[in-house]
């Protein structure tokens, strides 16, 4: 049996990640956000000391750990104030599904970048008609001669304004225009063809959300990532990944909350009493941080089971680590704001910004309700109402 | 060149610090323990002079077993190699028992011709033991160092103390001690931290490094803490109501404290 603590290397990395988050901060984030600015100095100097290339292999560059290690670089960076949600997508699904699906080529074209965080990658899926069921994607890629040709859209994706390229999620579509397995490809931001347009969102983030429209995007032949037919295997190599730094994001989003409102409860004085001192407030905090204590633990287990190889455990553990970090992160960030009265939602305390970032999660990558679907369907094999 | 770079562990600044009730030492489970930041900017200046002239950078301490964590925290930021001398004979010693002990395992670093420290530790805060050592060893010493260049077999350094800054010129061997406005010191890359286990570390006790354990602890050392007490709590400030008359009452509270 496997520990249940982390590695001296693993506490040692949390250590150093905190450290250099702490020098950013919560200020420093909301700040570029609120500028419409991105956190590219974080970033760059993350990318620099390697932090963000932990998982790629070291033959490219990488650190050579793995979903572990970057899922704890993302957990430490919010639990500073500073989380980056290019982290779940860029390193994470990109530069994994690259490494290890993509030719010898790919490899040595993309992740030398990903290694020092130098290439941003961003990752589309969901589509308005289909959501991220990858069953039903219309997004639709055809072989013409030796290129590929794109056509579709998609909605809600993270970042496009800040990265080289997107890696897309298409189904091939056959001759006879029969619907085949999903594929993913590598499509360039300056692609013609590929236009983009920021969705107006109500959240307090430097990054932005895109709608995407692929119209006849024409796309070299070594534009598609493994091979033709892998299907949903491939896909999903990249979306544990993702699902597992959702839930590191989350904890770390509810882990500073959580500091936040434990110190203010221990030190706000109301009538010569620590506010902390009563247990209306006490006990939902302790709740609260138990429930992060166990979504941290699940976030654990499932980024062991995809480190040791166990694709099929690690999405059962990974959805159940998801679900349980967003409705820690909600139920935190809400009541470090009740903690803090009417203070909670003034700027100063940083707080009613964690509101919307922290429903977020709830959401995406993958909302709440397919991840009761599909524990409903496959730790429980209830059938499918859809 | 080699350097030695002398790091120590010490109870987090910002936690409770305490001292035991038994002999008045420190009392180190009351408190996380911490490489002391100073040290980090002595690690950080050797590096930049390995980094820009070549040599080997070695770390010393000594500690208990757990000190090994500070020694850890120094190899993944670049340092080649550790020496940790741990010993239950040294509990309690004083800082010049220290820095014999220390000037001794100067001596078995090959070719060290530079040893960095940080001025004076968070803990015991003597400020002593860089200049004792460059005293025992018979090397130069650069202390309250902000500034620091090595030329050839040259040492200059800009000292800073309350009175002034003072430029110093030394030849190697030299000891020298940084103060915070050194440098900043780097964080750790992965890479850093995943190369620091396999990095060397030679852990002896006072007998390996051919120290007598009549030269070290408690009962032989020249200082012990007698007494101790934690310092007060602030008493609250005088509260001034204005009532038109403010400004005369804060004057006069000032010329009171005879600040203005």
């Amino acid at each position: 049996m496997n520990a249940f603590i982390e590695t001296e290397e693993r506490r040692a990395l949390r250590a150093a990640v905190a450290a250099l988050g702490a020098r950013y901060g919560h200020e420093y984030f909301t700040a570029k956000a609120r500028a419409g600015e991105k956190t590219a100095e974080l970033w760059a100097e993350a990318g620099a000391l390697g932090y963000l290339g932990v998982s790629v292999p070291e033959s490219y560059g990488g650190g050579g750990g793995g979903i572990g290690d970057l899922a704890a670089v993302c957990e430490e960076l919010a639990a500073a104030g500073a989380p980056m949600l290019l982290m779940v997508v860029s390193p994470a699904i990109c530069a994994t599904v690259i490494a290890r699906f993509g030719t010898d080529a790919q490899r040595a074209r993309w992740l030398p970048g990903f290694a020092d965080g130098t290439t941003k990658m961003a990752f589309a899926i969901t589509e308005p008609d289909a959501g991220s069921n990858s069953h039903r994607l219309a997004t639709a890629v055809r072989r013409d001669g030796d290129e590929w040709v794109l056509d579709g859209g998609k909605h809600y994706i993270s970042g496009v304004d800040e990265v080289e390229a997107v890696l897309v999620v298409a189904r091939h579509v056959s001759a006879t225009g029969e619907r085949l397995a999903p594929s993913l490809l590598i499509v360039p931001t300056d692609a013609p063809g590929f236009t983009f347009r920021p969705v107006e969102m109500d959240l307090v983030s430097p990054e932005r959300q895109f709608t995407c429209f692929f119209d006849g995007v024409r796309l070299p032949a070594d534009a598609l990532v493994g091979s033709e037919d892998a299907g949903l295997a491939q896909l999903f190599a990249g979306l544990n990944p993702e699902r597992i730094m959702a839930a590191a994001f989350a904890t770390g989003v509810a882990r500073r909350a959580l500091a936040q409102a434990a110190d203010y409860a221990r030190t706000r004085e109301v009538w010569g009493t620590p506010i902390g001192a009563h247990q209306g407030l006490a006990h939902p905090l302790a709740a609260c941080a138990i429930q992060i204590e166990l979504a941290r633990l699940m976030t654990q287990k499932a980024a062991a089971l995809y480190d040791s190889g166990q694709d099929g455990a690690a999405g059962e553990a990974a959805n159940m680590a998801k679900y349980a970090a967003a409705e820690a992160c909600v139920a935190t960030v809400d009541q470090a704001v009740q903690v803090h009265g009417g203070n909670g939602l003034a700027t100063e305390y940083g707080l009613g910004s964690l509101l919307g970032a922290s429903r977020v999660m709830r959401i995406a990558p993958v909302s709440r309700e397919m991840i009761l679907n599909f524990v409903a369907q496959n730790t429980l094999k209830l059938p499918r109402s859809y | 060149m080699n350097i030695v770079v002398l790091v120590k562990q010490v109870p987090d600044t910002w936690s409770e610090r305490k001292l035991t009730d038994a002999d008045h030492t420190l009392d180190r489970d009351s408190a996380d323990a911490v490489l002391d930041e100073i040290n980090e900017r002595a690690v950080e200046e050797a590096l930049l002079i390995k980094e820009a002239q070549g040599g080997e950078v070695t770390v010393i301490t000594m500690g208990p077993d757990r000190a090994t964590d500070a020694i850890r925290k120094a190899l993944s930021m670049g340092a080649d190699k550790a020496v940790h001398l741990s010993d239950p004979a040294l509990h309690g010693s004083c800082a010049v028992q220290t820095a014999k002990v220390l000037a001794t395992l100067v001596g078995t670093v090959e070719g060290a011709e530079l040893v960095i420290a940080g001025n004076e530790s968070t803990d015991g805060r003597a400020g002593a033991v860089p200049a004792m050592i460059a005293e025992i060893l018979g090397w130069a010493q650069l202390t309250q160092v902000r500034k620091l260049e090595v030329d050839g077999t040259t040492v200059r350094a800009e000292r800073e103390t309350d009175t002034g800054i003072a430029n110093l010129e030394a030849s190697l061997p030299a000891v020298v001690s940084v103060n915070e406005k050194i440098n900043e010191p780097r964080y750790p890359s992965f890479k850093g931290i995943m190369a620091a286990k396999k990095k060397p570390v030679s852990t002896l006790t006072i007998a390996d490094a051919g120290i007598d354990a009549s030269e070290v602890g408690l009962a032989n050392a020249t200082t012990t803490v007698l007494e101790a007490a934690p310092k007060p709590p602030r008493t609250a400030g005088q509260r001034v109501e204005d009532d038109g008359t403010g400004g005369t009452k804060v004057a006069e509270f000032l010329v009171g404290q005879k600040l203005i």
